[in-house]
C-alpha cells in the first residue's frame, strides 16, 4: 500500500505537505467521495445477519445452478428405475428399510431418504426443487420490476392524463388478489394444455407470466412517489432545456437515481414469489406437473405419510423457510442500509 | 364529502365492470372450448364433437361474445332461465350461473358458504387487533428497552416466514401429532346447527393461527404511530398537567395512534372476507376459498368466475368504506 502511494501523489505534494505518508492515505480514503450505494454496501457488510443470510441465500443459488452436478456427486437423480424397488407397496407406500429413514438408518446411495409410493430419490427433488424455485421467483421479479419501472417512470413523469390512466390501472390491479387470479388461470391452463407434451414447461410460464401481471404495482407505486418529487430536481430540468428528448431524460438522468427504490422492490418481491410458489403447488394450482417444493409439501402432509414419516414433510419445508427467511432478513437490512436516516 | 364518495363510487363501479368482462373474456376465450368441461362431466369422459355442439349451442357460446356478455348482465339484475343440453334451469336474480358440477344455481351455494368464510374473517381480525395493538403499545412505551428490542426482532422473524407454512405446522403438529382437546377437531360447523361451543372449537385453530400471524404487523404499525404520537406537545402538556399515566397513554396517544392502524385493519378484513384459501384448505373449513379450489379442481367454471368476481367486488367495497372512515376518524385528512 505503502509503496503505490508513495508514487506520483508524494512527489506532487513534497513542497506542501512534509511526510504524511500513512495517515495521508487513510485521510484521503476516508474523505475520496464514496456513492450512496459503497456507504450502503458498507454498512450491509457490517449487519452480522445480513452477512449470514447473504450466505444462506448463496448456499441455495449454489444448489440451484449445480443442481446436476450435485446430484450425481451424490450418485443421484431424479429419474427413478422401478418404484416398488424403493417402496413397500405393503406399507403404504413407504420407502423400504433399505433405502432409509423411516424405516431404517440413512444410507449413501440416497442421503436424504427416497419418496414415499413414487420413490424418487429425496436429494435430488430438493435440488431440483430449488432450481425450480429460484428460477421461476427471479424471472418473474424481474419481468415484474421492468413492467413496475416503466409504468412508474412514464405516469410520474409524464403526469396528466397518462398518470391519472396508469394510476387506475395500479389501483385496480391492486384489488384484484393474486392467489384468486391464480385460481382462476389455473383451470383454464389446465384444460388448454393437459395433454401438451411440454405441460411442466407451460405450467411454469404461466405461473411466471401470473406473477409478473400481479407484481408489478408496488414497485410503479414506489417509482411512481420517487419520479415526482425528482422530475422538479434542477438536474432535470437543465436537461430539458437543454432539449434532451424524454426517453433519454428518463433513462440517463432518472433512472440511475432510482437504484435505491428498485432494489428495494425487488427484496420484497423475491421472498414472496419464492413462498407464492411453493404455495400455488401446494394448493394443487401451480407447479403440479413437474418438480416443486409446495408438491413434495402436499405430499408430505398426507396424514399417513406424516405420521410415519416426517422427515419427508420437513425437508422441502425448511428450505423453503430457510430461503424465504433470509431473503426477508436480508432485503430488510439492505432497506437499512439504504435509508440514509437510520443510523447504526 | 359527499362528492368524493359519489366519486369513488363511480370509480369503483367501472373497475368492478372492468374485472368482470376480464374474467367473462378469460373464460370464453381461454379455454380450448368452454363447454368442454361440462360436456366431459355429463358424458362420463365420452365428450363426441357432437355433443359438444350441443352443449355450446344451448349454453350460447355459439353467439356472440358481447350478446352474452349482456345477457350474463342483465341476470344480475333479473331473472333468467339457462339452458344445458336439454334441460332447463331456472336462475334467480343476481344469477350468477349454474354450476356444472351440482347443477344448482352458484348465487345460492355462495351464500351458503358465505357465514364460514365470515366466521374465519371476523375472529382472524379480532384477533389481528387483540395481540397486536396492546403489545404495539408496551413496546412503544419501553422503547430501546431489551424486551422491546427483542420483541421487534422476534415479530420480524415470526412474519418472514411463510404464512401457510406457519399455519400448516401448527394444524399438522395441534391436531394430528398433539390431539389437543376439544380443539382438534377443526372445521366449519355452523352456530345454528351444532351450537356456539362446537362452531368456537372448530375454528379455534385457525384463528390463532391467522392472530398470531397477522399481528406482527399491527404491533410494528401501532408500536411505530404511538412512537411517534408520544413525542407530540400536546403529550408533553398532558404529562405537565399531571394527568395519570393511563389517561396520557391511552386517551391521548393511542386515539392519534389508532387512525392509521384503523385503515389497514380495513383492508386486511376485507381480504380475508375475499377468500382465506390457505387458512381454509388447511383447517379443512368449508368457506368461499374451500369451495373455489374444488371447483378449480373440478373445473367448475361458472363457480370460478363467481368467487373472482366476489372477491373483487369485496375489496372494492372494503377499500371505499376504509377510505370513507378515514376521512372521519381524522379531520386533518381532507378529501378532494
Amino acid at each position: 500500500m505503502s509503496a503505490d502511494t508513495a508514487g506520483p501523489e508524494t512527489l506532487g505534494s513534497l513542497s506542501s505537505e512534509p511526510e504524511q505518508q500513512d495517515p495521508n492515505s487513510q485521510q484521503a480514503k476516508e474523505i475520496s467521495g464514496k456513492s450512496p450505494m459503497r456507504i450502503a454496501l458498507g454498512r450491509l457488510a457490517k449487519d452480522k445477519i445480513a452477512v449470514v443470510c447473504a450466505v444462506v441465500v448463496l448456499f441455495f443459488i449454489i444448489c440451484a445452478v449445480f443442481a446436476g452436478p450435485i446430484s450425481s456427486a451424490f450418485g443421484v437423480s431424479l429419474e427413478t428405475p422401478l418404484a416398488s424397488e424403493r417402496v413397500d407397496g405393503l406399507n403404504q407406500g413407504l420407502p423400504l428399510p433399505e433405502m432409509g429413514p423411516p424405516n431404517g438408518p440413512f444410507t449413501m446411495e440416497h442421503p436424504m431418504g427416497v419418496a414415499p409410493r413414487t420413490g424418487e430419490d429425496n436429494l435430488a427433488y430438493w435440488l431440483y426443487g430449488c432450481r425450480v424455485s429460484l428460477t421461476i421467483a427471479t424471472t418473474a421479479t424481474i419481468f415484474a420490476s421492468l413492467v413496475g419501472v416503466i409504468v412508474g417512470l412514464l405516469s410520474g413523469f409524464l403526469g396528466g392524463a397518462v398518470d391519472k390512466v396508469l394510476s387506475f390501472f395500479i389501483d385496480m390491479f391492486l384489488t384484484i388478489p393474486f392467489l384468486l387470479a391464480a385460481l382462476t388461470i389455473a383451470p383454464i391452463i389446465n384444460d388448454r394444455f393437459n395433454l401438451s407434451e411440454n405441460y411442466s414447461t407451460i405450467q411454469k410460464t404461466a405461473l411466471i407470466v401470473v406473477l409478473s401481471i400481479f407484481g408489478w404495482m408496488g414497485t410503479a407505486r414506489l417509482i411512481r412517489g420517487e419520479v415526482l418529487a425528482l422530475r422538479e430536481r434542477e438536474f432535470v430540468q437543465a436537461a430539458r432545456v437543454m432539449g434532451m428528448p424524454t426517453a433519454r431524460i428518463l433513462f440517463k438522468e432518472l433512472l440511475p437515481n432510482l437504484a435505491a427504490p428498485i432494489i428495494i422492490s425487488i427484496s420484497l418481491m423475491l421472498p414472496t414469489f419464492v413462498a407464492l410458489e411453493a404455495g400455488l403447488a401446494f394448493l394443487g394450482i401451480g407447479v403440479t406437473d413437474g418438480v416443486s417444493w409446495g408438491q413434495m409439501i402436499l405430499k408430505g402432509t398426507n396424514l399417513t405419510f406424516f405420521r410415519e414419516y416426517p422427515q419427508y414433510l420437513w425437508q422441502p419445508l425448511l428450505g423453503i423457510v430457510a430461503l424465504v427467511l433470509s431473503l426477508n432478513l436480508l432485503g430488510d437490512a439492505v432497506r437499512d442500509a439504504l435509508d440514509p436516516k437510520t443510523r447504526r | 364529502m359527499f362528492a368524493y364518495v359519489v366519486k369513488r363510487l363511480i370509480s369503483g363501479v367501472l373497475v368492478v365492470t372492468l374485472v368482470s368482462m376480464a374474467i367473462f373474456l378469460l373464460f370464453w376465450f381461454g379455454p380450448s372450448s368452454p363447454a368442454q368441461p361440462i360436456c366431459d362431466r355429463e358424458t362420463q369422459n365420452r365428450c363426441t364433437a357432437a355433443k359438444l355442439d350441443i352443449y355450446e349451442k344451448t349454453l350460447g357460446y355459439k353467439n356472440p361474445v358481447y350478446e352474452e356478455y349482456g345477457k350474463y348482465v342483465k341476470g344480475i339484475f333479473v331473472d333468467r332461465t339457462l339452458t344445458i343440453a336439454s334441460n332447463d334451469y331456472e336462475c334467480s336474480a343476481p344469477c350468477m350461473g349454474v354450476s356444472f358440477r351440482t347443477k344448482q344455481p352458484v348465487k345460492e351455494e355462495l351464500v351458503s358458504r358465505i357465514p364460514a368464510t365470515f366466521s374465519i374473517a371476523i375472529g382472524g381480525a379480532f384477533l389481528y387487533l387483540l395481540f397486536g395493538v396492546p403489545i404495539g403499545v408496551a413496546a412503544a412505551r419501553r422503547r430501546g428497552s431489551v424486551a422491546d428490542k427483542a420483541l421487534v426482532s422476534s415479530f420480524l422473524f415470526i412474519s418472514s416466514v411463510p404464512y401457510y407454512l406457519f399455519a400448516l405446522l401448527t394444524w399438522l403438529y395441534l391436531t394430528i401429532t398433539f390431539e389437543v382437546p376439544f380443539f382438534s377437531d377443526t372445521g366449519y360447523f355452523p352456530i345454528t346447527q351444532d351450537g356456539p361451543f362446537k362452531w368456537f372449537s372448530g375454528l379455534f385453530l385457525a384463528w390463532v393461527a391467522l392472530g398470531i400471524f397477522g399481528c406482527t404487523q399491527y404491533t410494528r404499525f401501532t408500536r411505530g404511530a404511538m412512537v411517534e404520537a408520544l413525542s407530540e406537545d400536546y403529550i408533553r402538556t398532558a404529562k405537565a398537567k399531571g394527568l395519570p399515566t393511563r389517561t396520557i397513554v391511552y386517551k391521548h396517544g393511542l386515539r392519534a395512534a389508532l387512525v392509521p392502524v384503523v385503515t389497514i385493519f380495513g383492508i386486511d378484513f376485507g381480504t380475508l372476507l375475499a377468500g382465506t384459501i390457505f387458512t381454509e384448505r388447511i383447517f379443512e373449513i368449508q368457506g368461499i376459498g374451500w369451495w373455489s379450489l374444488e371447483a378449480v379442481q373440478g373445473r367448475d367454471l361458472p363457480v370460478v368466475q363467481a368467487t373472482a368476481l366476489f372477491s373483487a367486488v369485496v375489496l372494492i367495497i372494503s377499500n371505499l368504506l376504509v377510505d370513507v372512515v378515514y376521512s372521519v376518524l381524522d379531520p386533518r385528512v381532507r378529501l378532494s
